[in-house]
């Protein structure tokens, strides 16, 4: 990690339980904040005759200022000895909720604050669970306001013990919890002495010893397609590599689709001939076959591929004001790729505050709850358990035009590839005297191909492929395949016989007109 | 290995991508400033060079010689298609900041873009601005819809969440798209020098003043620095405690002067 790598830490916690002020104090205690902003905040707290607050400083909008609390979003900085800090302020109203995951969604850390007078809450826990849903490992927990209770050792202690329990059952350990006043700064960036019986680290202490989350390089690699540029006469898939590595000269597959090639480039500007991109990388890569594929594959080894599904199960947060219906289809967009899936079961609908079953086969979701449901998907896509890999293993839910929810996948059903059939095109299927061909007159699934390299070697020796197709809608995966290793095919019918003729025509390109003859 | 600003630029990057798939008839706002330079590069870097969208920029004729000598060279440099808007009516009519620098704003810069975005069709804007810099735009998507009256709904933003953007829209709506919200100051010019980009001339200290912030002439003024070059600069930033847009006349109008503007469809 380089010293100045910034970390991106999420406020969350109850309403009221003092988030505004405790992001204050940490840019209070760090020299953080601009003196003209500082006397700008003082100057309007005279104005209104109250002390000098805080919470002021994170609340830039207008509105917030006049009740008094976060409605959105917000980022501001702040620096220790150590690194760079970006704060998301998080609002604490359940209503809204979806700036709170807004926010959350791309922190590497989280502060989650409980009041010490009022113990944990409906929304500590809700939040709390959210941060569990969106993979956020590394919590920090104050409880705050403990100037309130004369910091009494056994007022933290039961709040303690309550948020370690409730953590434990969503799966967080929290590195620390902390006794603190943001008002009075104790605990925060320094201990002022009131708590002898505390003998842990700081705010800033216990923030310093997290970790920036990148994309990881030693897992396996999934490099979802993004888009395909054809452009210098070359098509480049460009994407961001989510995981693993991708080197020149691998070979991979693309998923759903399951075609399989190699890597000829890995580019970026300026740099066309790159050995290898690792996780968080954006790059482009250019392939031995002209391969046509589209936004929504994704790249892997084959030896360690994401699975293809049409079926899958996942805990999903539920954000809009339009209810999450059993039975409606929604568009559900995962890595670079979309697919229309309709909800065929809420299997399980949760409180999120206390994480009980409150219903089962419910009939709908509403905003900010949380349940389990099963997806049908209309098309294949390429995902993997949420637990096997983050970046494909969590979606987005489209209702109509807006995002409405997030999920992620618990259980996925592997597609045995039953609606389509890849047939393998190898020196096997030379059969006769007559000629080699392939039949298709028997296959009712829909067809794609697997071409290996003595077949591509042999049709380049001059030699001719028959193909015998069951119906005219078999001529597509061939033509596909021509495209993509610049073949030529000719088609011919024979009362209800249909036959094409795949062939290389050494020295032309596959663009010539076609021939007709030869059947 | 893994630099911080590997991981800027290659968020970046990905949403440069992102727009360019999802959107038709793209333009970018380029201001001349050290932010939508960078973020010029950092497109040519998502196209490999190119720039399959023209720039635009709103000429409010009170900016300083300089900036339009850089842009006019730096445009040709990048092989750009640059449009220039300008809302020739009020500038005729003699709007200026004498008659208050937010209506000078409004009719110069926001109604500007307003009759550049109508007369070209543009249906989403890349626009280089960072959280960092003030209120209203840290609370910003990193892609932001403007409805057919230009106004920006801050209060009820849709959620955006693991870069799935949301990128379906009412007709009549135009998206803004904001490649660097995620960046600092700092890390601009920390990016500045990585990639040795070639900045306006104003940036840098002449007789102890240099700029940190680029607009109009009437309403932007310099720092007093001695840092004259991007090492200086970044030094410089470490331990300063002014804000970055503390120059601009227009932001120190009111308390929620910024958040007004941008309500209406300000930059």
């Amino acid at each position: 990690m380089t010293q100045s790598d910034t970390l991106k830490i999420v406020i969350v916690g109850h309403v009221d339980h003092g988030k505004s002020t405790l992001i204050g104090r940490l840019f209070y205690d760090t020299g953080s904040i601009p003196r003209v902003r500082y006397q700008e905040i003082a100057a309007t707290c005279r104005a209104q005759g109250r002390e000098f607050e805080f919470a002021y400083l994170m609340d830039a909008l207008e509105e917030e200022r006049d009740q008094n609390i976060t409605i959105d979003t917000a980022s501001t900085f702040f620096k220790t000895a150590k690194r760079p800090y970006v704060i998301i302020d998080a609002p604490g109203h359940k209503q809204f909720l979806k700036n709170m995951i807004t926010g959350a969604s791309s922190a590497d850390a989280a502060i989650l604050l409980v009041d010490g007078a009022e113990g944990v809450r409906e929304q500590t826990k809700r939040h709390a669970y959210v941060l569990s849903l969106l993979g956020i490992r590394q919590v920090v927990v104050t409880v705050n306001k403990l100037d309130m209770v004369g910091y009494d050792r056994k007022v933290f202690g039961a709040v303690e013990n309550d948020i370690r329990g409730f953590l434990h059952s969503v799966g967080i350990v929290p590195s620390h919890v902390i006794p603190v006043s943001a008002r009075q700064g104790e605990n925060m960036a320094k201990r002022l002495g009131h708590t002898p019986w505390y003998s842990g680290p700081t705010v800033l202490e216990a923030l310093d010893t997290f970790e920036n989350v990148h994309g990881d390089r030693t897992l396996p690699l999934r490099l979802p397609v993004q888009d395909v540029y054809k452009w210098d006469g070359k098509r480049i898939y460009v994407g961001r590599v989510e995981s693993g590595e991708i080197r020149k000269g691998d070979e991979v597959v693309f998923l759903p689709s399951g075609k399989i090639t190699k890597i000829k480039s890995v580019e970026k500007w300026r740099t066309p001939d790159l050995p290898s991109a690792g996780a968080g990388e954006s790059i482009g890569i250019t392939t031995r076959d002209e391969l046509f594929v589209e936004r929504g594959e994704v790249i892997a080894r084959r030896d360690n591929a994401p699975v293809r599904t049409r079926e899958i199960r996942a805990s999903i947060f539920w954000l809009s004001d339009r209810p999450f219906q059993a039975g409606a289809s929604y568009t559900l967009k995962l890595a670079t790729a979309e697919v229309t899936a309709t909800a065929v079961a809420i299997e399980e609908r949760l409180d999120s505050s206390s994480l009980e079953v409150t219903e089962r086969h419910a009939r709908e979701l509403l905003a900010t709850e949380v349940g389990n449901v099963a997806f049908a998907l209309k098309n294949d896509i390429a995902a993997d358990l949420y637990g096997e890999n983050i970046a494909l293993g969590r979606f987005v839910i489209e209702d109509g035009t807006l995002i409405s929810g997030g999920g992620i996948i618990r259980s996925l059903a592997a597609d045995s590839g039953g609606s389509v059939q890849t047939v393998r095109l190898d020196d096997k299927f030379i059969i006769n005297d007559d000629g080699s061909f392939v039949d298709l007159t028997r296959e009712r699934r829909e067809v794609d191909f697997y071409v290996t390299a003595p077949f591509l070697d042999y049709l380049s020796a001059g030699n001719r492929v028959l193909f015998r197709l069951r119906d005219p809608r078999q001529v597509e995966p061939v033509a596909l395949m021509a495209f993509e290793h610049n073949l030529r095919f000719s088609f011919g019918r024979d009362g209800e016989k249909i036959n094409l003729i795949l062939f290389r025509d050494a020295g032309k390109t596959a663009t010539a007109e076609p021939e007709f003859g030869g059947l | 290995m893994y630099h911080h600003l590997d991981e800027l630029e290659s968020q970046s990057i990905y949403i440069f991508r992102e727009a360019y798939r999802r959107f038709e008839n793209l333009a970018m706002l380029y201001s001349i400033g050290k932010d939508s330079t960078t973020m010029i590069h950092l497109a040519r870097k998502a196209f490999f060079g190119r720039l399959p969208f023209p720039l635009v920029h709103i000429d409010t004729t009170y900016k300083y010689p300089e900036m339009i000598q850089y842009r006019d060279r730096m445009a040709r440099e990048w092989n750009a298609d640059l449009i220039v808007g300008k809302n020739a009516a009020a500038i005729e009519a003699g709007m200026g900041p004498e008659q208050g620098r937010l209506l000078c704003c409004e009719k110069l810069k926001t109604d500007g873009l307003s009759r550049i975005i109508e007369q070209h069709g543009f249906h989403g804007l890349f626009l280089g601005i960072r959280r960092d810099e003030e209120g209203s735009r840290a609370k910003e998507r990193v892609f932001s819809p403007r409805d057919k009256n230009f106004e920006w709904p801050y209060k009820d933003q849709p959620p955006e969440l693991w870069d799935q953007f949301n990128t379906s829209f009412e007709p009549g709506t135009h998206i803004r798209v904001h490649p660097i919200l995620h960046w600092t100051e700092l890390n601009i010019w920390e990016y500045i020098k990585r990639e040795q980009i070639e900045i306006c001339p104003l940036y840098f200290a002449k007789d102890g003043k240099r700029f940190r912030s680029l607009g109009c002439m009437p309403c932007t003024g310099p720092i007093t620095s001695s840092a004259a070059t991007v090492d200086d600069i970044i030094e410089e930033l470490k331990t300063i405690k002014a804000p970055e847009r503390a120059g601009r006349a227009q932001d120190q109008e009111n308390a929620y002067a910024m958040q007004k503007l941008r309500a209406k469809g300000y930059m």
